[in-house]
């Protein structure tokens, strides 16, 4: 049953193929085996925690494990068995059996090599590299330990044709080792029972076996791994990963985003430069969107949790391979210093399993790799193979890179952060020139405003109640973009000022921020900008500030927007302000009906608010019918209207139509006769039914020819004029008549009003007239270009004052809408900024919010 | 307002009920965010040299009305 004596030679000669010859004497004896049941602990691990006791298997597993290394296992069943032993049979080599020679010599007895194997510790095939090219085991002490703390021990042999086998108690063999039946197969099964005297826990557990065992597997991609536990209800797992590290990065990642789906992975096999045997280098790499690094460095099948010289290898590889490909492929417009490791390394699995002859570790655990060529072994095979990997799949790299470019800036902008809110907050005296804070310290107290400009600022300060009110001047930083435009901004400097004031600090803590809403100094902050389009657009800037990096403010409600008025009337001492058109529209409307009353030549008489809402009607009317000028000639237009009371409906009526055409015909010869001699055509249409009127004044008169058809008269502005002429006219035909009953502001001057006169006034538009007239009358209008133009007093009166004040409150979904806003305002595209702006330049109020 | 997207990686962000870092869809795009404002990144236009970029005159009537030295009125 010994190997022929040719295997001494191979030995010898460590050029020679190895493996090929596992026999008798390529075991070595080192050391005696009786303190393992002395000292347990040194040897095999804690004896109370579980950690000893689950070490025993991987004692013995890895026995398999290096054979399937070596080329000569697939399979390996793992047994837990109900009275808590365990069974680790492969189908390798078989322990090799016969006389140990050097034993036998030594112990003066002749002794079996499996004997030595399960009797003598560090006695094993791993310490010369002719069996073993590389050896996941190397526990260092080896299946002899197993036996020593083993109750019962069962060896197995099949190995040459024969079943061997061998019975041990806490060690000791109970008889000779024997062969016991014929077979075919090859291998090794050892069944253990941890013994009772030393363990205080022979509890094995099903997860921590499985896990190392999956492990296993998927680093020895192929090798078939069986776990079954026929304890209670049993169970069983096979373990097979022909994708081998590649998946085990997919199972890493399964519950996470992918950044690309494809894993990296990389296999070479390298001979250090120095030379020697060659290693064999496996990696897997995939990012996902997560921000947390998994990196898994082994060797040989161990992991090494504190890395080693195999993760610096590939730390310092990937560092080069992206800042080379980076700067190669242009992506770093946007950092400027390139990358760093952790920008790199943010949100990646990876798994880094090397073989190699003879690994060095830190310690005794083996947590740190310290071969140190396998730090340029490694470094060279990464920055090959994934700088290739890169070239060929572009879009992949890509993706990967982008990530990297994200976690760049945001790095650099938690720290331009961190250095703001430091600058600022030590710079006290920059922010006292600026901030006129108020007296009281209560937040719930406490309101900011926030002020663009300088010289509003002022007269904010002056105006200011310093009890509650603190005054934050801002300004917008004006910048040349091309020759014909100008941008504005947000200089650095003022959101820093404006981050000390609120006191609030600013990024989100998982990113190093500060942001706290609960140290925010005030609970009412009012932005206060100018009423004109600039003021619209610095005004959405802060709003997309607060909303982006400080919804919490919004959210509870102390976000507000002043109203500051548009408009000052004034006559003699009494001054009024308007938030807007609308509101001095109304205004000068009041004051041209006040005290007045207006009849038809028949019908009621009006005053009051019914007069207010006819003067509303004819103002409506003025402003339809500049709309409808884009279609048609208004004056012509409204003529018609006036004179025939076409609409619709009468439009489609032949009889109405005939009798319309002499009014509209003398209605424009009274109105305007410079348009004569005029042309009235009358065709019909068979789509609508309906009249088509075609009036064409005079050639060579300011009017252009009108054509009154379905088109025009079912349009919205038609329509809306024709409702107002009915409304006009249900008070009666014209000529109106118009007196002042009462004596209204505007009749200061006009003597009384018992006695006052009746005006006649033709139509409708001479009676809008007359009002109009009556309700400016003597009165003063300034239009506020600017919060500057006010002073100290004014401000108070109109913005500041809380009991006179209009703020409006932002609620978040408002500050969405900024966003949008402000997301077109900031678009890198010209074309729809250019768009939007000129659509919005008219249109300011709409920007409000 | 349920859902939106995020401002820096135009993804879609979780609603602010589960989202610390909304209207961002993560804390990391916030942050990048952050460093555009203190880069002076963003910018709103300021009108035109020379020009104010305001409404342009409409003209109702009114004219009798001695006004102030701004009195334009916006359409």
């Amino acid at each position: 049953m010994t190997e022929p004596s040719s295997t001494t030679a191979t030995v010898a000669s460590p050029s020679a193929a190895p493996a090929a010859n596992y026999g008798t004497e390529s075991i070595t004896v080192l050391e005696g085996l009786e303190a393992v049941r002395k000292r347990p602990g040194m040897y095999i691990g804690d004896v109370h925690d579980g950690s000893g006791l689950h070490h025993l298997v991987w004692e013995v597993v890895d026995n398999a494990v290096d054979e399937h290394l070596g080329g000569f296992c697939s399979l390996m069943n793992v047994t837990i068995h109900f009275d808590g032993s365990i069974t680790v049979e492969d189908n390798g080599r078989g322990i090799p059996v016969g006389r140990h020679a050097d034993m036998s010599k030594k112990l003066g007895h002749d002794i079996d090599t499996a004997e030595v194997v399960m009797t003598i510790l560090h006695a094993g095939g791993k310490f010369d590299h002719s069996s073993y090219k590389v050896s996941a085991g190397l526990h260092g002490v080896g299946v002899s330990a197993v036996n020593a703390v083993s109750e019962q021990l069962k060896l197995e042999i099949r190995r040459d044709g024969h079943v061997h086998f061998q019975e041990y108690r806490r060690g000791a063999a109970v008889s000779k080792i024997e062969i016991i039946g014929d077979t075919d197969k090859k291998g090794t099964k050892i069944t253990f029972k941890p013994d009772t005297e030393i363990f205080t826990i022979t509890e094995f557990s099903y997860d921590i076996l499985a896990n190392r065992l999956r492990e296993l597997s998927f680093l020895n991609a192929g090798f078939v791994i069986t776990l079954t536990d026929e304890r209670g209800e049993g169970r069983k797992e096979v373990f097979e990963y022909q994708g081998g590290v590649r998946e085990f990065v997919e199972l890493l990642n399964k519950a996470k985003e992918p950044v690309h789906d494809k894993v990296v992975y990389i296999l070479a096999e390298q001979v250090p430069e120095a030379g020697g045997a060659p290693m064999v280098v496996e990696l897997a790499l995939q990012w996902n969107s997560s921000y947390a690094e998994q990196i898994f460095p082994y060797t040989n099948n161990i992991h090494n949790k504190d890395g080693g010289t195999h993760l610096t290898g590939f730390k310092g590889a990937l560092t080069r391979v992206f800042n080379n490909y980076g700067a190669s492929a242009n992506l770093f417009k946007e950092v400027k210093n390139g990358l760093t490791g952790e920008d790199i390394r943010e949100g990646l699995t990876a798994v880094i399993s090397v073989k190699i002859p003879d690994p060095s570790f830190s310690s005794q655990t083996k947590d740190k790799l310290v071969t140190s060529e396998v730090k340029s072994v490694v470094e060279n095979v990464v920055t090959d193979k994934l700088g290739q990997f890169f070239e060929e799949n572009p879009s992949t790299a890509r993706k990967i890179m982008e990530k990297a470019v994200l976690a760049a800036k945001a790095r650099e902008a938690a720290r331009k952060a961190r250095e703001v809110v430091r600058k600022s907050a030590m710079d006290y005296t920059t922010l006292s020139g600026k901030l006129a804070d108020c007296q009281s310290k209560d937040p719930a107290q406490c309101e900011l405003y926030i002020v663009e400009g300088d010289s509003a600022g002022g007269s904010a300060k002056q105006g200011r109640d310093r009890k509650f009110q603190a005054i934050l001047p801002l300004r917008g930083k004006i910048l040349n973009v091309e020759r014909a435009r100008l941008d504005k901004m947000l200089g650095s400097a003022e959101i820093g000022t404006l981050i000390t004031a609120l006191g609030c600090g600013i990024g989100t803590p998982e990113q190093g921020g500060s942001f706290d809403i609960n140290k925010l100094r005030y609970h009412q902050i009012v932005l206060m900008t100018d009423a004109d389009v600039d003021g619209s657009h610095i005004r959405t800037l802060l709003l997309t500030f607060f909303y982006r990096q400080m919804p919490e403010i919004i959210e509870r409600g102390y976000l507000y927007i002043a109203q500051p008025p548009l408009y000052r009337v004034w006559r003699g001492k009494k001054a009024l302000y308007m938030k807007d058109q609308g509101a001095l529209d109304r205004f000068f409307l009041e004051q041209g009906v006040d005290g007045l009353a207006v009849r038809a030549s028949r019908g009621p008489t009006l005053s009051g608010e019914p007069l207010v809402r006819l003067a509303e009607r004819l103002r409506t009317f003025r402003k339809a019918l500049q709309r409808i000028d884009r279609r048609a000639d208004a004056q012509i237009v409204a003529a018609v209207i006036r004179a025939s009371g076409l609409g619709k409906n009468e439009l489609r009526e032949r009889k109405k139509v005939e009798t319309a055409v002499p009014l509209i015909r003398a209605r424009l010869e009274q109105l305007y006769p410079d348009i004569f001699p005029l042309g009235i055509d009358v065709g019909w249409e068979t789509e609508h039914g309906a009249a088509t009127i075609t009036i064409t004044p005079r050639t060579g008169s300011a009017a252009r020819p009108v054509t009154i058809d379905w088109n025009l008269v079912e349009s919205a502005e038609y329509e809306e004029l024709y409702a107002i002429e009915q409304d006009v006219r249900s008070i009666g035909p014209a000529p109106y008549f118009a007196k002042v009953v009462k004596k209204g502001d505007a009749d200061d001057e006009t003597g009384t009003g018992a006695t006052a006169k009746e005006t006649e006034l033709a139509d409708a538009d001479a009676l809008w007239a007359f009002i109009d007239a009556r309700g400016h009358k003597g009165w003063n209008l300034t239009r506020y270009k600017g919060l500057g133009e006010m002073n100290p007093e004014q401000l108070w009166e109109t913005t500041l004052d809380p009991n006179a004040r209009v703020m409006l409150q932002v609620r978040l979904d408002d500050a969405v809408q900024t966003d949008q806003i402000f997301s077109i305002l900031m678009g890198d595209q010209v074309e729809p900024r250019r768009e939007f702006i000129e659509q919005n330049a008219l249109n300011v109020r709409n920007l409000d919010i | 307002m349920t859902s939106a997207q995020c401002p820096t990686c135009r993804k879609a962000s979780a609603t602010r009920k589960t989202n610390a870092a909304f209207p961002f869809c993560s804390a990391r795009c916030k942050t990048v965010d952050l460093g555009k404002w203190l880069n002076e990144e963003y910018r709103v236009p300021a009108g035109a040299t020379g020009e104010s970029g305001e409404g342009d005159e409409s003209g109702t009537s009114d004219g009798n009305v001695p006004t102030g030295s701004s009195d334009r009125e916006l359409s």
